[in-house]
C-alpha cells in the first residue's frame, strides 16, 4: 500500500457517511463504540491491490441514536509514515463527537490488515484478507462456520510453521508481528491457548511451566525464578483454576481430559501475563464447571491494558466473557462486525441470518 | 493336491528368491513346499497342524546329513514317501536352508503357502558343524572345568544339557532372520577369553553404584556371585536368595530341578543362551513363596572386570566373557521389584552374555527394571525368559546405553487367563553402537493385556537401532487387548535403525495395535514449546531428552532414576544434541 491517496470507488446502496482522512481516529472497519448502527457499503478500492470491505459499521456512541443520518463519502487510503497501520482509513460522522471518545480507548495492540495465508503444504488459500483491530482493554470474539478460518488465523497470529501468509500486515505493539519468530512473539506477550494442545510425553508440567516463565523473564532482563520461588509464583495461579498442584507433576498434557488441557492452557497464560491473547475455543469440550472456573480466570487476568480474542462457537462463553465487539468470519473474511447482540442474533438465526443482514 | 505336486516338479529347477518373506504366518491350508538343492537341505524349523510337504530334491544327500533328522523329530506325524515326499504337520513353517556351496535355494510353491507362511530362507553348511562355535564351546567348557571345585549336581547337569544343545546351533550370521541386521562378525574375529575365576580386588567396588541398593542385593562378579559384595539381610521372612551351592538342597530340590530341564528346552534354539549354560560357573536364584511380597527392590548387579584387553590400543582385541545366571521365582500372590544393572571396568573390553529366567506364578506381581550401561566397547548379550500364570503381571522398564553391541532377547509366555505383561523399553545408540531388542510376547489364553513402548534414539551416523517385537495371539487367546508402539529418533543423518513391529493373530476376539514411527522431533510440539517463548534449541534438548524420560521415569527408584537421567543427559550433551542445562527432569 504504497500510494498516498488512492483513487476510489464507493457503492452504497444506504445513507452516505462522511468519511474524510483525519490522524489518529478509528479504523474505518473497526467500530470502537459499544452501540454499533450498522449501515453496509461497499468499498472497492483500486491500488496495487485491490480491497473489498464489505461490511462496515460505524456507530455513534453518545446518542444509541440509530437514526440514519445522511452524509457524504470520501474516502480515501493512505499510508501513514509512522509504521504503526499500514492502512489507515478513518471515517468521522458528522453527528458524532469523536474526539471526546477518542480518549476513553486504549492504544492499539494488535491490527491486522489485508491478512492473506495459505497452508504451506498445500498452497490452499484459506485466509482472504482479515482485517481486525485491537486495541488495550478490549475482548473480541470471533465467531464463524467450521472452516472459516478462525483458528487459521490465531495460528498465521503466532507463526505456525504450517501456514505461509501471503499479503497483509500484522502489527502487534508498533512492530511487525510477521518479523519476529514464534518465541519473540511469544516474548512480546503474544499467547495463543490452542483448540486442542499437543501432547508432550516425558516433560512435566512444571519443568514446562518454569522454562516458559524463565524465557520471558530472560526476554524481559528480569532474573530467572529457581524452582522453589517458582512455585510460589504459581500456587496462587493454580489456585484461581481450581487446579490440583498433583497437575504439576504430570507430563504436559498426557492423558489430560479436555477441560484439564483447556485449564492448563490457561494457567499457561496466567504464568506468561501475556498482553494478548488468543484463545481459541478455550469452551469446547468443558463442563459448566470447568468453563466458570476457566472464564473467571480469564477475567481475573483482564487489565487496562490488555486484550483478548475469543474465539468461540457458542454465546454460552460471551455470557461469561463479555465480548467488546464480536466479528463473524466467513471464507477467510471477517464479513460483519457487532457487538454481543449479534451473538445472540447468531444463537437464534444461525449463519443464514447474519448473511441476511449482510 | 496331486496337481499342486505336478505342478511343483514342473518348475523343480526352480530357484529361488534368497528370503521367500510373505507376510503373516500361519499356514491354515495344505500346500507344498519344494526345497531344490545342489547340497541338501538342512534344520527345517516345524511346529504342528496342517499338513504340508516337503519335497526333497536330491535325497541321497539328504540321508546322510543329520538335521533332516531333526525335522522328523520335531514332528510326530511324518511320513517318508518313497518317492522322496516328506509330508509333516505344521502350522508355521521357517525354513532353513543352509549350504556350502553351489546354487541352493528354498521355494515355497502354492499361493496359499506363499501368502501365508514366513519362509525365511538362509543358507549354511551343516555337514561341517560350526568349528568356531565348538572351539569357543569348549574353551568355555575347558575355563569352567578349570575354576570349579565345587562340583554342584545341579550346575553340573545345566552344563551338559547345554553342551548338548550347542552342537545343533550355529553361530548366527547376518542370513538369519533374527540376525539380519545385527552383525556379530567382529566377535568371531575377535579374540575370546572366558573369564577365570574372579578375584575381588580386582576391581573397584565404588563403580557398582552400590549406593543405591538400600535393600538388599545380589551382587555378580565376571558372572559369579560375590558373597562378601551381596546383602541379603533386608529380605523379608521365606525368601531365598543366593548363589545355587549356597542356599539349602530342600529349595534346590524343590523349585530349581524340576524347572531345568524346561529351561534347557527353551534355550535350546538359543546359541548365546546355550553358551551361557555350557560356561555357567554359578547360578543365582531367588525364590518368594507364596504370600510374601518384598517391599522393597531387590538389586541384581552385574560387574565385568578388566580381565579381557584393554580397548584402547591394543592391537588384538580379545574379550573377556562372562556367563551369569539368574533364576527367579515368584510364588502366588507374591511380589517383587528388581533392578539390574549392568556395568563393567572401564576402557576394557568384555562379554556379558547373560540369561534370566522369571516365573511368576498366580497373581504374582513382578517389577523389573533393566539398566545396562556397560563400557562403550563391551558386548552385552542378554536372554530373559518370562512366564507368566494366571492373572500375574509383569511389568518391564529397561534402559539401554553402553556397550558397542547390546542385544537383549526377551521371551514372555503366557501359561493361564488375564495377565498383565508391560514392556519400556529406551535404547540410546551413539557413535558405532548398535543396540538390538527383540521381543517376543506369546498368548495362548484369555484376556491377556499387553502394552509395549519401545523407545530408540540414534544420535550418530555410524549408530544402530534395532527393533523386533513379535506379539503372538493364539487360537485360545481370546479377548487379548495387545498394543505395541515402537518410536524412533534419528539426530544425525545417515542414522540406522531397523523396526519390525509385529502381531500375529489367530483369536478372532481380540483388541490389538501396533505401530513404528521413524523420525525427527515433532514439529507440532516443537512450534508448542516457541510459542510459549522457549527458543528452538532448548526445545530440542527438552524434547530429545523427554523422548526418552516418558520410559525412564516408569524406573524403579529416585536415586537410579537421577543416574540414568544423569547418563542420558552426558551422553547426548556428547554428541552436541542437547543443551545439558536444559531445566528438564525425569
Amino acid at each position: 500500500m504504497a500510494a498516498a491517496m488512492l483513487p476510489v470507488v464507493a457503492v452504497a446502496s444506504r445513507p452516505l457517511i462522511a468519511l474524510q482522512q483525519k490522524n489518529g481516529i478509528r479504523n474505518i472497519d473497526t467500530p470502537t463504540a459499544e452501540s454499533a448502527c450498522s449501515s453496509s457499503t461497499k468499498f472497492v478500492v483500486k491500488g496495487r491491490r485491490r480491497w473489498r470491505v464489505e461490511e462496515i459499521a460505524t456507530c455513534s456512541r453518545n446518542a444509541g441514536r440509530n437514526s440514519s443520518f445522511s452524509a457524504s463519502v470520501d474516502v480515501s487510503l493512505t499510508q501513514q509514515q509512522n509504521g504503526r497501520r499500514g492502512l489507515t482509513t478513518v471515517a468521522t460522522v458528522t453527528e458524532a463527537p469523536v474526539e471526546s471518545e477518542q480518549e476513553k480507548v486504549g492504544d492499539v495492540l494488535l491490527e491486522v490488515r489485508g491478512l492473506c495465508a495459505v497452508v504451506e503444504a498445500t498452497g490452499k488459500e484459506i485466509l482472504r484478507g482479515v482485517d481486525l483491530t485491537i486495541r488495550q482493554g478490549e475482548v473480541h470474539a470471533i465467531m464463524g462456520k467450521n472452516g472459516s478460518g478462525k483458528s487459521t488465523l490465531s495460528k498465521v497470529l503466532v507463526g505456525h510453521p504450517d501456514y505461509q501468509v501471503t499479503a497483509g500486515t500484522a502489527v502487534y505493539k508498533g512492530e511487525n508481528l510477521f518479523d519476529k519468530e514464534p518465541e519473540e512473539r511469544s516474548h512480546a506477550g503474544l499467547f495463543l491457548s490452542f483448540q486442542s494442545p499437543v501432547e508432550i510425553p516425558g516433560v512435566s508440567n512444571m519443568d514446562f511451566l518454569r522454562m516458559a516463565c524463565n524465557a520471558r523473564r530472560a526476554s524481559l532482563g528480569v532474573p530467572e525464578l529457581g524452582p522453589l520461588e517458582f512455585y510460589g509464583y504459581l500456587s496462587p495461579k493454580l489456585a484461581a483454576l481450581n487446579m490440583d498442584p498433583s497437575f504439576l507433576d504430570r507430563n504436559v498434557n498426557e492423558g489430560f481430559s479436555g477441560g484439564e488441557k483447556k485449564r492448563n492452557e490457561i494457567l499457561q497464560l496466567a504464568v506468561l501475563e501475556a498482553d494478548m491473547a488468543i484463545l481459541d475455543e478455550i469452551d469446547s469440550g468443558l463442563d459448566v464447571d470447568a468453563l466458570r472456573d476457566v472464564a473467571s480466570a480469564v477475567n481475573g487476568l483482564r487489565k487496562s491494558d490488555n486484550a483478548v480474542l475469543m474465539i468461540t462457537h457458542y454465546q454460552r462463553l460471551l455470557e461469561y466473557i463479555k465480548p467488546t465487539y464480536v466479528h463473524i468470519m466467513e471464507a477467510g473474511r471477517i464479513i460483519k462486525t457487532g457487538d454481543s447482540s449479534l451473538a445472540s442474533l447468531l444463537e437464534a438465526g444461525g449463519y443464514e441470518a447474519i448473511k441476511d443482514l449482510a | 493336491m496331486a496337481s499342486l505336486l505336478q505342478q511343483s516338479f514342473a518348475g523343480s529347477a526352480c530357484l529361488l528368491p534368497r528370503r521367500v518373506k510373505t507376510t503373516p504366518t500361519s499356514v491354515t491350508e495344505d500346500c507344498l513346499v519344494n526345497a531344490v538343492s545342489d547340497k541338501f537341505m538342512s534344520a527345517v524349523t516345524v511346529h504342528s497342524l496342517p499338513l504340508v510337504w516337503f519335497k526333497f530334491v536330491e535325497l541321497a544327500s539328504f540321508d546322510s546329513v543329520n538335521p533332516v533328522g531333526r525335522l522328523f523329530k520335531a514332528n510326530k506325524r511324518q511320513e517318508v514317501s518313497s518317492c522322496g515326499y516328506y509330508s509333516v504337520q505344521v502350522s508355521t513353517v521357517s525354513i532353513h536352508v543352509q549350504r556350502i556351496g553351489g546354487r541352493h535355494g528354498v521355494y515355497a510353491q502354492g499361493a496359499s503357502l506363499r501368502d501365508q507362511a514366513e519362509a525365511s530362507v538362509s543358507v549354511v553348511t551343516p555337514s561341517t558343524p560350526d568349528l568356531f562355535l565348538l572351539d569357543l564351546a569348549s574353551k568355555i567348557e575347558d575355563s569352567v572345568a578349570e575354576g570349579d571345585h565345587s562340583g554342584n549336581d545341579v550346575l553340573a547337569r545345566l552344563r551338559e544339557e547345554a553342551t548338548e544343545a550347542t552342537l545343533g546351533c550355529r553361530w548366527p550370521t547376518n542370513k538369519d532372520e533374527a540376525y539380519r541386521f545385527t552383525d556379530l562378525k567382529f566377535l568371531k574375529q575377535a579374540n575370546i577369553v572366558p573369564v577365570s575365576s574372579p578375584s575381588e580386588t580386582a576391581f573397584d567396588p565404588d563403580s557398582l553404584n552400590l549406593q543405591e541398593s538400600e535393600g538388599s542385593r545380589l551382587v555378580f562378579i565376571d558372572g559369579v556371585l560375590s558373597e562378601s559384595l551381596s546383602n541379603l539381610e533386608n529380605l523379608p521372612e521365606g525368601v531365598i536368595a543366593g548363589s545355587i551351592s549356597s542356599i539349602p538342597q530342600e529349595a534346590v530340590r524343590k523349585y530349581v530341578l524340576p524347572r531345568l530341564s524346561s529351561v534347557a528346552e527353551r534355550s535350546q534354539k538359543d546359541v548365546f543362551s546355550c553358551l551361557n549354560g555350557v560356561g555357567a560357573r554359578d547360578l543365582a536364584v531367588v525364590i518368594v513363596p507364596a504370600g510374601v511380597k518384598v517391599t522393597k527392590p531387590l538389586y541384581v548387579l552385574y560387574y565385568s572386570s578388566s580381565q579381557g584387553s584393554s580397548s584402547a590400543g591394543s592391537t588384538e582385541s580379545s574379550y573377556g566373557l562372562s556367563n551369569p545366571r539368574l533364576v527367579v521365582l515368584v510364588g502366588k500372590e507374591s511380589q517383587l521389584d528388581m533392578v539390574e544393572d549392568f556395568s563393567g571396568a572401564p576402557e576394557s573390553l568384555y562379554w556379558s552374555n547373560s540369561v534370566c529366567e522369571i516365573e511368576i506364578d498366580e497373581r504374582g506381581r513382578v517389577g523389573h527394571s533393566y539398566v545396562q550401561e556397560q563400557g562403550r566397547h563391551a558386548v552385552h548379550i542378554r536372554q530373559t525368559y518370562v512366564s507368566q500364570a494366571e492373572a500375574s503381571s509383569y511389568k518391564l522398564v529397561e534402559a539401554v546405553f553402553g556397550g558397542r553391541l547390546s542385544r537383549h532377547n526377551l521371551c514372555i509366555q503366557q501359561l493361564g487367563p488375564d495377565t498383565i505383561t508391560e514392556m519400556s523399553t529406551f535404547l540410546l545408540a551413539g557413535r558405532n553402537q548398535l543396540h538390538d531388542l527383540h521381543s517376543k510376547l506369546l498368548l495362548d489364553h484369555p484376556r491377556g493385556i499387553s502394552r509395549q513402548l519401545h523407545k530408540c534414539i540414534v544420535s550418530d551416523a555410524s549408530g544402530h537401532g534395532v527393533f523386533d517385537g513379535n506379539v503372538r495371539v493364539n487360537r485360545f487367546a481370546q479377548q487379548t487387548d495387545a498394543g505395541q508402539l515402537s518410536r524412533n529418533l534419528l539426530l544425525a543423518r545417515r542414522a540406522t535403525v531397523n523396526v519390525k513391529p509385529n502381531l500375529q493373530i489367530i483369536a478372532n476376539d481380540v483388541k490389538c495395535s501396533h505401530g513404528a514411527a521413524i523420525s525427527d522431533l515433532e514439529e507440532e510440539q516443537l512450534f508448542y514449546f516457541r510459542a510459549r517463548g522457549i527458543d528452538a534449541k532448548t526445545a530440542r534438548s527438552a524434547l530429545v531428552f523427554s523422548f526418552g524420560a516418558e520410559v525412564l521415569q516408569k524406573l524403579e527408584g529416585a536415586a537410579l532414576r537421577k543416574r540414568v537421567e544423569n547418563l542420558v543427559k552426558n551422553s547426548l550433551a556428547e554428541e552436541g544434541y542437547i543443551n545439558p542445562e536444559v531445566a528438564v527432569t525425569i
